[in-house]
């Protein structure tokens, strides 16, 4: 009978350590919340007593139930095993996830290629504290993994370290601090969808329509009132829906924005995966000096996330060029010099050693912004109309988004100055190892400066090629 | 308007040999054919010969047009390997001239279909992760076109930038 150890002169017993709620999420294999079992069985029996039920009641009533316990059990025996098969994990820099029971994939993602980070709550999710975390790369769509019904705490740390895998730091790095950015007041929300043309037209158009039901009592009026209110809550009902409560702050890890009324949002685009971005300002919010800035990051292509593109959905003009200052530093999108073109009213394009700038738009005027190292291809057109009057249109190429900018009917051998002195400082600005993966290994943060280095190639002899002013 | 769309400083336009014009002359006759057998047989079935003999007519003039143009078209492509970009020039109606970054190439791939083979050419097609340009250089000899892949896919590593 041993005595117990620290009475032999051992150091005390430790207690034991209390469970965490939530444990570190660098190491180990997580799951999708048990929660999510109920869930896919109830839908699916939902799904089946909805369309199957109507033609089974014919049977009687006793079929329905026994065919619906049936599909509940059927359900239950593949959720549980798809639930408990279905892991995922850090591992290093690499996400690995496990999925499927008949089809068993398992993906290995290098997370230096993820292109952003959502994590999204929908409404039912919301009540039970789960969300959904999304990850981006690039490669269009099907190449999003996302993470369903993972605890809240759980899917944000997660988001962390998945960042800061990418980032290039350990995974147990604290998060990132961040500093706020712009709160979109409501009202200037429901100004600003209200004060435009389209909305405007169509509730004019419907209240006529309501008055001349009511006057002539003629119910076949009203038909036309339902394409009017299908539009309203698509381009005024859903972005108001949408964009409720939205902040938006800077951090090293990028910009994040948080918004949402029924389905909440977190978005982290990282430093330097935005390749383009516009700024849009509809004739009647120009009187409000208000802007919309959208971005085209690649892997939100495709309809799937289509207007998850807005970076800001109103904000002032001012804020507006600042985020833009903010997502390609050392530039200054307001100071490039522009060519306004003569030819075709209100369009405009110039560039600077960092950014192309074009502006078109005679009522509805889009501004877009391409930082030169991000320019996939450039283009120099002209069809045959163009060519009688010796003009010629340069395109420049991003990834498939909102934005496309070019500089349209140029003089012709103006447009191809331009085309050379892009070509020129696309060279320079794109210099090698200035990917952006493991963003936080190199000091390219806010504030600090990038050493440009120039490598040349063969020819230094470069004719510093400017287009006129 | 030609200056516009010249060469690069440091690289003179490379043209593609005439086995790209034969291959669409022999594409879009074999398509002319089809359509005007085709209507030449219905019409006749109908009891119109003379409106067979005129879309005939028709479809003879149209096959003359794409022979000639074919010629132009092959005449009018050209690519030019500058130090950082390669340059690509082509059109009949809509001239364009497309400058690739070979930092930005994502894929570089060569194809060959059964025609394409018979008369010893093939495509060389770039993909960067823009989907707007059509960058391919088409109708080259088998062996330039894997040398010229290889060349690229050489360069788009060593100019590599990422996204």
């Amino acid at each position: 009978m041993l005595p117990p150890p620290h009475a032999r002169g051992g150091p005390p017993p430790m207690p034991p350590p209390r469970p965490q709620q939530v444990a570190d999420v660098t190491t180990g294999v997580f799951r999708a919340h048990w929660l999510i079992i109920p869930f896919q069985v109830i839908a699916v029996t939902l799904v089946f007593v909805a369309l199957v039920g109507p033609i089974l009641t014919q049977f009687g009533f006793a079929w329905v139930l026994v065919l619906a316990v049936a599909v509940v059990f059927g359900s239950l025996a593949y959720a549980l095993p798809a639930w408990w098969y279905g892991s995922f994990g850090l591992r290093e820099d690499h996400l690995v996830v496990h999925s499927g029971l008949l089809m068993r994939s398992s993906r290995e993602i290098p997370l230096s290629r993820l292109q952003a980070v959502d994590v999204v709550q929908p409404l039912l999710m919301q009540v039970f504290g789960l969300a959904e975390l999304r990850i981006e790369l690039a490669g269009g769509d099907g190449s999003a993994i996302r993470l369903r019904c993972l605890r809240r705490k759980v899917a944000e740390r997660l988001r962390v370290a998945v960042l800061a895998h990418a980032a290039g730091l350990p995974g147990r790095s604290p998060e990132a601090p961040e500093w706020p950015f712009y709160r979109l007041p409501f009202l200037l929300l429901l100004g600003a969808l209200t004060f435009r043309v389209p909305v405007l037209l169509s509730f004019i158009l419907l209240l006529l329509l309501v008055t001349a039901f009511l006057v002539f009592l003629e119910p076949g009026v009203l038909g036309g009132a339902v394409p009017l209110l299908l539009g309203l809550l698509r381009y005024y009902w859903g972005p108001l829906a949408r964009y409720t409560d939205f902040y938006a702050s800077l951090s090293s890890d990028g910009l994040r924005l948080r918004y949402g009324m029924f389905q909440r949002r977190m978005q982290t685009v990282p430093p330097g995966r935005v390749q383009a971005v516009r700024v849009v300002e509809p004739l009647l919010w120009r009187a409000l000096g208000v802007a919309r800035v959208e971005a085209t990051v690649a892997g939100y292509a495709g309809a799937r996330q289509g207007d998850s593109t807005d970076l800001l959905p109103v904000a002032p003009l001012g804020r507006a060029y600042s985020l833009v200052n903010e997502l390609f530093p050392e530039s200054e999108a307001a100071m490039v010099p522009l060519v306004v073109n003569r030819a075709l009213l209100s369009t405009a394009a110039g560039t600077d050693e960092r950014l192309f700038v074009s502006v078109r738009g005679l009522f509805c005027r889009v501004t877009e912004i391409v930082p030169v190292e991000r320019m996939q291809t450039l283009r120099l057109s002209a069809g045959p109309i163009a060519r009688i009057r010796g003009r010629v249109t340069v395109d420049v190429d991003t990834p498939p988004g909102p934005v496309a900018a070019r500089a349209p009917a140029r003089e012709a051998v103006q447009g191809r100055r331009f085309l050379d002195a892009l070509v020129e400082y696309g060279r320079r600005a794109r210099v090698p190892s200035a990917g952006t993966e493991r963003w936080a290994t190199r000091a390219t943060m806010h504030g600090e400066s990038v050493t440009k280095r120039y490598e040349g190639e063969e020819s230094e002899d470069l004719k510093g090629d400017t287009p006129e002013r | 308007m030609d200056d516009a769309f010249a060469a690069p400083a440091d690289a003179p336009w490379q043209r593609l040999p005439t086995a790209l014009a034969w291959y669409r002359r022999l594409v879009t006759g074999a398509a002319c054919l089809a359509v005007g057998g085709g209507g030449v047989l219905l019409l006749l079935l109908w009891g119109q010969p003379l409106l067979a003999g005129v879309w005939a007519g028709l479809l003879l003039v149209t096959a003359v047009v794409l022979w000639f143009l074919a010629g132009r078209f092959q005449r009018s492509w050209g690519y030019a390997e500058a130090s950082a970009e390669l340059y690509l020039t082509y059109g009949v109606l809509v001239r364009q001239l497309v400058v690739v970054p070979y930092g930005r190439m994502q894929v570089v791939d060569v194809t060959a279909d059964l025609l394409e083979q018979a008369l010893g050419i093939a495509t060389v097609r770039v993909r960067t992760a823009a989907s707007t340009a059509d960058t391919r250089v088409v109708g080259l000899p088998l062996a330039d076109a894997v040398q010229l892949r290889d060349r690229l896919a050489a360069r788009s590593e060593s100019f590599s930038t990422g996204l």
